[in-house]
């Protein structure tokens, strides 16, 4: 049953579950004192704002798909998954291989997939994981596919200006693969919303097709290259998020403490510290990894599992997880869900 | 102390004096973080987001008080 009003489309699905999840970073680090022989003092400043400290970057040749890719071997090798179980598979970022074909058709094939299931993209960022889960939990739920493969990350590193210290000292590179299957105990609600007046505040102007490119004299970059207004952007979550996690917590009937975690996409250290306060959470529930891998844009929530929360999810019992991706688009989405003990929740490198 | 001041001292980094309805942002160092800040500042003490917009119009500490009365 779903309900629709000012903070988004509410929904519980029954009987999923998240199996294993393994999140892929690339083996190069980037740490501050490489930045601050191009961005000098600046450094230090914004690195107060965001939080983040070292973030991984991939090589020139390496994209999502290769990461996401490595993350998903690893997640059938270590949980022991049967590939040929894989009834559908989800492809969410904002750096696909390829302007076409769909880069979940070249997956198929790379990870050896059988041939007669369903594979497409999805074309979002800081919201992607929330709603790739709920994708994935509507397919089971149809009666189609029991497991479904969900690919999510993104190498933003490709689309920053290198001069632009509001993103090139934000974001970081990853790619994840999540297992979300059939399961008679599991259940998930989840909480979507958009509001498109807020697109023009995080946006890459070029590369698709719209010729008539709007001019924005807010934006000094190339506009093949990332453009953030982070003072629009953090007054949108100053808006949204404290009424997703309130709109989330009534949808799904489970009271805020008994929450054991909320992890919050990882914009800006700065942001998540002052959302949590504002949604009188207490800090030990608030994970936060932004320090080591910066903002991942889309990867953010699953490199939390993989992370700081794999101990937690890896354990012997479960915990109840809100998971709160908020940003590009404007576009929101929650998630109420019991998750673990899984078979598999690791970082690796690539 | 008026929180609103107490926090902007903190923002710029500047001793508490300095900052007086007069005061203005360009001299204190009004940049892009210096401007996140603030909206949190003023979410904190007001209990409101400020709008981007008009928090870009405001010259001194005083420009921005008024904008919790609007």
């Amino acid at each position: 049953m779903s309900n629709t009003d000012a903070v988004g489309t509410s929904t519980t699905i029954r009987d999923v579950r998240i199996a294993g999840v393994v999140a892929c970073v690339p083996a190069r680090v980037v740490g501050n004192d490489e930045l601050s022989e191009r961005f000098g003092d600046a450094v230090a400043q914004v690195t107060k704002m965001t939080g983040v400290i070292t973030r991984h970057i991939a090589a020139p040749e390496q994209t999502t798909a290769d990461l996401c890719a490595a993350a998903a071997e690893a997640l059938f090798d270590r949980a022991g998954i049967d590939r040929t179980t894989i009834g559908a598979l989800i492809f969410i970022s904002q750096t696909p291989d390829h302007r076409l074909p769909a880069t979940a058709c070249l997956l198929q094939d790379r990870l050896g997939l059988p041939v007669g299931i369903a594979a497409f993209d999805v074309n979002l960022g800081c919201s992607a994981y929330p709603y790739g889960l709920w994708l994935a939990s509507m397919m089971i739920a149809s009666g189609g596919p029991q497991r479904v493969l969900l690919l999510v990350g993104d190498t933003i590193s490709k689309i920053v200006h290198g001069e632009d210290r509001a993103t090139a000292l934000l974001f970081g590179d990853c790619g994840t693969a999540t297992l979300v299957e059939a399961d008679g105990e599991g259940s998930a609600t989840f909480l979507l919303g958009t509001d498109g007046a807020g697109g023009r505040n995080l946006i890459v102007p070029k590369g698709g097709f719209r010729a008539d490119l709007p001019a924005d004299p807010r934006n000094p970059n190339p506009e093949d290259t990332l453009f953030m207004e982070g003072s629009e952007i953090f007054t949108f979550t100053l808006g949204a998020v404290p009424r997703l996690i309130d709109g989330l917590v009534e949808a799904s009937g489970i009271a805020r403490d008994d929450f054991d975690a909320f992890l919050f996409h990882q914009a800006n250290g700065f942001m998540i510290k002052h959302l949590a306060k504002k949604a009188k959470l207490p800090p030990e529930k608030v994970p936060m990894n932004i320090d080591r891998f910066g903002n991942t844009s889309s990867a953010t929530i699953p490199l939390l599992l993989a992370t700081d929360c794999r101990e937690q999810v890896t354990g012997g019992a479960s915990y109840m997880l809100a998971m709160l991706g908020f940003g590009v688009g404007y576009s929101w989405a929650g998630c109420a869900m019991r998750v673990g003990p899984l078979a598999v929740a690791d970082l690796v490198t690539a | 102390m008026n929180p609103l001041y107490a926090g902007l001292a903190d923002i710029f980094e500047v001793d508490p004096e300095l900052i007086t309805p007069d005061a203005r942002l360009e001299d204190l160092g009004w940049d892009s973080l210096a401007m996140v800040s603030t909206i949190a500042l003023f979410d904190e003490v007001y209990g409101k987001p400020v709008g981007v917009d008009k928090l870009k119009t405001c010259q001194t500490v005083a420009d921005i008080e008024a904008l919790a009365a609007g």
